[in-house]
């Protein structure tokens, strides 16, 4: 999906940047006309009708934009769930591995189950009976 | 790696401990040690973020456990500078330190005495308090360990770890009532918190289990216990420990009372036990909500096999997203 959304923003950043200069080559075009209409001394009415921006050049713009906001909008990271009951599903199923973004990385501010310190308790950690059980458990390997 | 050293290190396994510790040196190393307040200075060097000092003491309590004092010590100095000895937090990790270090019960009756001396100018000074009931507990003097945690909860009741140990010390003696309420105290602070209401199960399991009430009581704790699973599993989708519980007490087979036909499947025990004629007068008196009648019973208990063989079986095709189980 992410070479698709990529491929997709780069198409409408490309539009927008044609648009752009189609834009900036018409106004020179239209200062130039107006500038040799001028000392032909003819009317000025005829430069004023044709000085809006051409049809073609807006809808290329309006299109550009709409295209890249999609890519944009399909290269953003999973949502993550807001119903309690999903998001306490997703954190005892999948542990880190669920708080994975888009890059692979844990994301930061990932917490775990908060309540799991309810049954940890590290302000009563039995420092001693962990060395000891560290100790068996080296024993044994 | 650095995302489990953000939580405290208690629940995890000796091996990821041990990998933890022996990446130590590296980090220690790694980090900067001491973070300058003088302007200039901070220009130059990495903000300094709240971070580093968890890891810092996530650190040293996997370095604790699995005997790398060295490494501990570097920890524990750094804090040290950042925060003063005088921190309450710091503190508590000194005489954690000290704890760990005893080699004998004369030196952890030093520790114990270092504590009170410490209680008697501060008494509510948290981390102290709660590091002396561990010490207690830890050589054995239950009775004083909960003498110490009550007055704990005395001048701080809204704390929810301290009534969770409190639970976990009434559980240790076999005072199952006492624990049931407990943790009932927890469930009012946190009254999400899907694992202790699977755990108010499991003790209320273990309380019919152990055969301490009458009959009458024994339905009533099997009801509770049923309510407490489900509750667990409504408030976290799949919850493999919830639906085991449901499971169990579904399946429940009283000890003292013999089974009418060997054959017959052991869950008729509880749905006997639930509706036996000699109920107690009013039980929704107490609770407001009836004991579950048979089906639903029975539905429950399919429902749980279900999904127990749904779990397992995900679980041994190696689906992804299940690695925390």
């Amino acid at each position: 999906m992410t070479w698709f959304s990529k491929s997709t923003t780069t198409f409408g950043f490309l539009l927008l940047a044609h648009a752009c200069y189609s834009a900036y080559e018409h106004s020179a075009l239209q200062s130039h006309r107006a500038a040799s209409l001028s000392s032909l001394s003819a009317t000025t009415q005829q430069a004023a009708a044709s000085s809006s921006l051409p049809l073609d050049i807006s809808l290329e713009t309006i299109v550009a934009t709409v295209i890249i906001t999609l890519g944009l909008v399909l290269n953003t990271a999973k949502l993550r769930p807001i119903q309690w009951r999903v998001w306490a599903g997703q954190i005892e199923r999948a542990g880190e591995e669920g708080a994975r973004n888009s890059s692979g990385e844990i994301d930061k501010d990932f917490v775990g189950n908060p309540f799991k310190l309810l049954e940890s308790r590290p302000g009563f950690v039995d420092i001693r009976k962990q060395r000891k059980e560290f100790a068996e458990w080296v024993k044994q390997q | 790696m650095a995302s489990s050293l953000l939580r405290p290190p208690g629940h995890l396994s000796p091996a990821t401990a041990l990998q933890l510790s022996q990446q130590a040196p590296i980090i220690i190393k790694n980090s900067p040690g001491a973070v300058t307040a003088s302007a200039l200075s901070s220009l130059f060097s990495a903000p300094e973020t709240p971070e580093l000092w968890t890891i810092y003491e996530n650190l040293l309590l996997s370095c604790l456990r699995t005997g790398d004092e060295e490494s501990a010590h570097l920890c524990l100095g750094r804090l040290v500078n950042r925060f003063g000895d005088d921190n309450e937090r710091v503190m508590a990790l000194i005489g954690l330190m000290k704890e760990a270090d005893a080699t004998d019960d004369a030196t952890l009756e030093v520790v114990l005495k270092e504590y009170e001396a410490l209680l008697q100018e501060n008494p509510t000074n948290i981390p102290i308090v709660k590091r002396r009931v561990a010490l207690l507990r830890s050589i054995g003097r239950i009775p004083d360990a909960v003498t110490a945690l009550t007055g704990l909860l005395d001048f701080s009741p809204t704390d929810s770890e301290a009534w969770s140990e409190l639970s976990d010390i009434y559980f240790s003696q076999g005072l199952y009532s006492q624990a049931i309420f407990a943790l009932e105290e927890v469930l009012v602070l946190q009254p999400n918190a899907w694992n202790i209401h699977a755990r108010i199960g499991e003790l209320l399991l273990m309380s019919v289990k152990s055969g301490s009430g009458d009959q009458n009581d024994s339905a009533k704790q099997l009801g509770e216990a049923l309510k407490r699973f489900c509750r667990s599993i409504e408030l976290c989708d799949d919850y493999l420990r919830g639906y085991y519980g449901l499971k169990l007490v579904c399946f429940y087979d009283p000890p003292y009372r013999p089974s009418k036909a060997v054959g017959l499947t052991s869950r008729k025990t509880t749905t006997q036990l639930l509706n036996d004629p000699p109920k107690p007068p009013k039980q929704a008196e107490s609770d407001g909500l009836a004991p579950p009648n048979l089906s639903t019973l029975q539905k429950l208990d399919g429902l749980a096999t279900e999904k127990l063989g749904e779990i397992t079986r995900r679980f041994t095709a190696g689906e992804k997203g299940l690695a925390g189980l």
